[in-house]
């Protein structure tokens, strides 16, 4: 009985063993691409270009400055090989500060570096640190990208006006839903869950001449209708599940007292359903934010900066860590609003029903 | 008194109508329209606006169509099998709530979430030959001074295996994820009465748990297979157009890379409507099976 009572508790210490293991394998599988993108990010235009890549961003830069041929011999300190490497020799301060901080991710100035040289006179290499500029690829992509600025604009407007769309016109149907018995009511169902698994693609390609047609082609209201098609059947859901966990009986007593219908609406329903609906906006945003397939078709000069970050990773003639900081850019409202609904998206996951 | 109540009555009775006709509407004009003027478009000539089936000739005697065929089928079969029983067992291990469950939980909702841009990114930085993943492996030791894997190189079977092995990455998590909802929502005492009745683990896996779990089960699968065959962006990103055709790389190749060639627009279209027709098909499989067809009341 005791050796039995043994063997279970060894079962069961090895089922707690392989629980962690995979608990742990798991978040370092995941978290570790991520990882190393945002690290890659921060690094400076040299280390970026280096192999072995350091996985870790610097902190700081340590320079070592001395006497060269054509004038002042500048070498940065190389986390991986552990050594002063020479990187420039001139005896041009403004080209030596442009140098450190484009090359290097340091902000540097000429008086500096002036400063540096006036040590060379006591001691002979100077040595000197410098912090180092962790959003410098983030900044020089959003120098260097054309339309970075304005699609990231752009991208915001189509995101609100998905938003509006799917919000007003899904919230109206959500509430149907939660409320009234109709004919109808399966086939609508039946519908926003077709709808929503079409291909968006299969929506975007002939939307091109609609949209021409309406004059919304290239702008971010032509974008935002085609989000909002996919987008209409889980803000119904969403608002459907929201309404109906606020009871019906608060908007009768409303109505008791000499409200209108409309005004139990607003004054009593809607204030309660608000945060669900934050919810649903936010799941709308996610959907237009991240959508790259129908902005790359629907748009030609006015590009969506999903599209801008996807063509820089496209065409990444070598600037890759700055195509890193785009993505993270674009992954950054992404992971914030997910965190505010992941309830709902594990819902939505476990099953799309109406 | 009685005309009054009638029309509040008769209020009531279309007040729902009011409320859905917008969606009605709506998709009618952005969903509805678009998709017949395609349907119509692809089997029109585009110069005579004649009759023509000449799309579809196009698409299935290109040289390609075969290959994006049959890469596009592998990337489904192979993922979601593949995905769907590692979640599985993954799911069965975990199964249950634990300290720090709910940061867990979001931890692995994060690459599905994931903008696509973004995990292109990530990926491409680091399978270059100078990028994290080879430096990684340096670091721990695996590769040799001055060895590099060429990991975007190679044959097609390689290249199907990375993005697999990708996508893999991104859904994994999330399939399993929602298996475990579905098991949580499963009554614990069915599970011990198959115990008493004499079952051992796999009989009541087998008899209990995964027929209780179908539904999730499908739900999972169908929404991943849609997903999985609409792959582009990370195929694009990764080996560039043409060296891994799939079946919508070739729309955004034809639409984007080559837009001005004679045949693009019949391309496009047609392989628009081959995607179409997949994808709906699975939709209305799904909907069959999850019974939306059968009148339910309620739901």
């Amino acid at each position: 009985m005791s050796t039995r009572r043994q063997w279970l508790k060894i079962l069961r210490g090895a089922q707690m063993m392989l629980f962690y293991l995979v608990v742990i394998t798991l978040v370092f599988v995941i978290i570790g691409p991520v990882f190393f993108v945002v690290s890659l990010s921060f690094l400076s235009a040299r280390e970026a270009y280096s192999y072995p890549l350091p996985l870790l961003p610097a902190l700081t830069v340590r320079y070592q400055l001395t006497h060269g041929e054509r004038g002042y011999m500048l070498s940065v300190y190389d986390r991986v090989e552990k050594e002063y490497i020479p990187v420039l020799d001139t005896d041009d301060l403004e080209k030596m500060a442009t140098y450190m901080r484009s090359r290097l991710g340091t902000s540097v100035t000429v008086q500096d570096i002036e400063a540096q040289i006036a040590r060379l006179q006591q001691e002979d290499p100077v040595y000197f640190t410098k912090r180092a500029n962790l959003l410098h690829n983030y900044t020089t992509f959003f120098q260097i990208t054309r339309d970075a600025v304005p699609s990231l604009i752009r991208s915001l407007q189509i995101c609100a006006l998905t938003i509006l769309i799917s919000l007003s016109i899904g919230g109206m149907a959500g509430y149907a839903f939660a409320r009234y018995q109709f004919a109808g009511r399966d086939l609508l169902k039946f519908s926003a869950l077709f709808v929503r698994m079409f291909p968006g693609i299969a929506i975007a390609l002939p939307m091109v001449i609609i949209l021409a047609k309406m004059g919304f082609y290239d702008r971010p209201i032509g974008l935002s209708l085609v989000y909002a098609v996919g987008n209409i059947a889980l803000t119904v859901w969403i608002t459907a599940s929201i309404f109906m966990g606020i009871p019906e009986s608060l908007e009768e007593a409303a109505e008791v007292f000499g409200a209108t219908r409309l005004q139990a609406f607003l004054r009593i329903t809607l204030p309660l359903a608000l945060p669900g609906l934050a919810a649903a906006a936010m799941y709308a945003f996610l959907g237009a934010w991240n959508e790259t397939v129908a902005a790359l078709i629907l748009t030609q000069f006015n590009p969506t900066f999903s599209v801008v970050v996807y063509q820089s990773l496209v065409g990444a003639t070598g600037q890759i860590n700055l195509a890193a900081a785009g993505g993270i850019v674009m992954a950054i409202p992404t992971v914030t609003f997910t965190y505010f609904i992941r309830r709902y998206i594990r819902q939505m996951w476990g099953g799309v029903t109406l | 008194m009685t005309a009054q109540r009638k029309s509040a009555h008769l209020g009531k009775r279309i007040t729902p109508y009011l409320l859905v006709i917008p969606v009605f509407i709506y998709y009618l004009i952005f969903w509805v329209q678009p998709v017949l003027q395609q349907v119509i478009r692809s089997f029109l000539d585009p110069t005579t606006g004649q009759l023509s089936l000449e799309s579809y000739r196009l698409v299935l005697t290109d040289p390609d169509f075969i290959p994006a065929l049959r890469n596009t089928a592998i990337i489904v079969v192979i993922s979601v099998t593949m995905e769907f029983f590692i979640a599985l067992f993954l799911a069965l291990i975990i199964k249950r709530d634990f300290w720090g469950a709910s940061i867990f939980l979001f931890l692995a909702m994060l690459p599905m979430a994931l903008p696509p841009v973004a995990v292109g990114a990530m990926w491409k930085t680091g399978l270059t030959t100078n990028g994290w993943l080879n430096s990684l492996l340096h670091y721990v030791g695996f590769l040799p001074e001055g060895e590099k894997i060429y990991w975007l190189a190679g044959s097609t079977w390689k290249m199907l295996a990375l993005i697999i092995i990708i996508d893999a990455w991104q859904v994994i998590p999330s399939v399993m994820i929602i298996l475990l909802a579905g098991l949580q929502n499963i009554p614990k005492e069915l599970e011990e009465a198959g115990y008493v009745f004499g079952g051992n683990y796999f009989t009541v896996l087998r008899k209990i748990t995964l027929p209780l779990l179908r539904p999730t089960i499908q739900t999972a699968v169908v929404l991943r297979l849609i997903a999985a065959i609409q792959i582009w962006l990370i195929v694009i990103v990764l080996v560039g157009f043409s060296r891994l055709p799939v079946l919508v790389e070739r729309i955004v190749y034809y639409h984007e890379e080559v837009p001005r060639l004679n045949i693009s627009p019949q391309m496009a279209a047609g392989y628009t409507m081959i995607v179409t027709v997949i994808v709906s098909l699975a939709a209305l499989i799904y909907l069959r099976l999850s019974g939306a067809f059968s009148r339910r009341e309620g739901g």
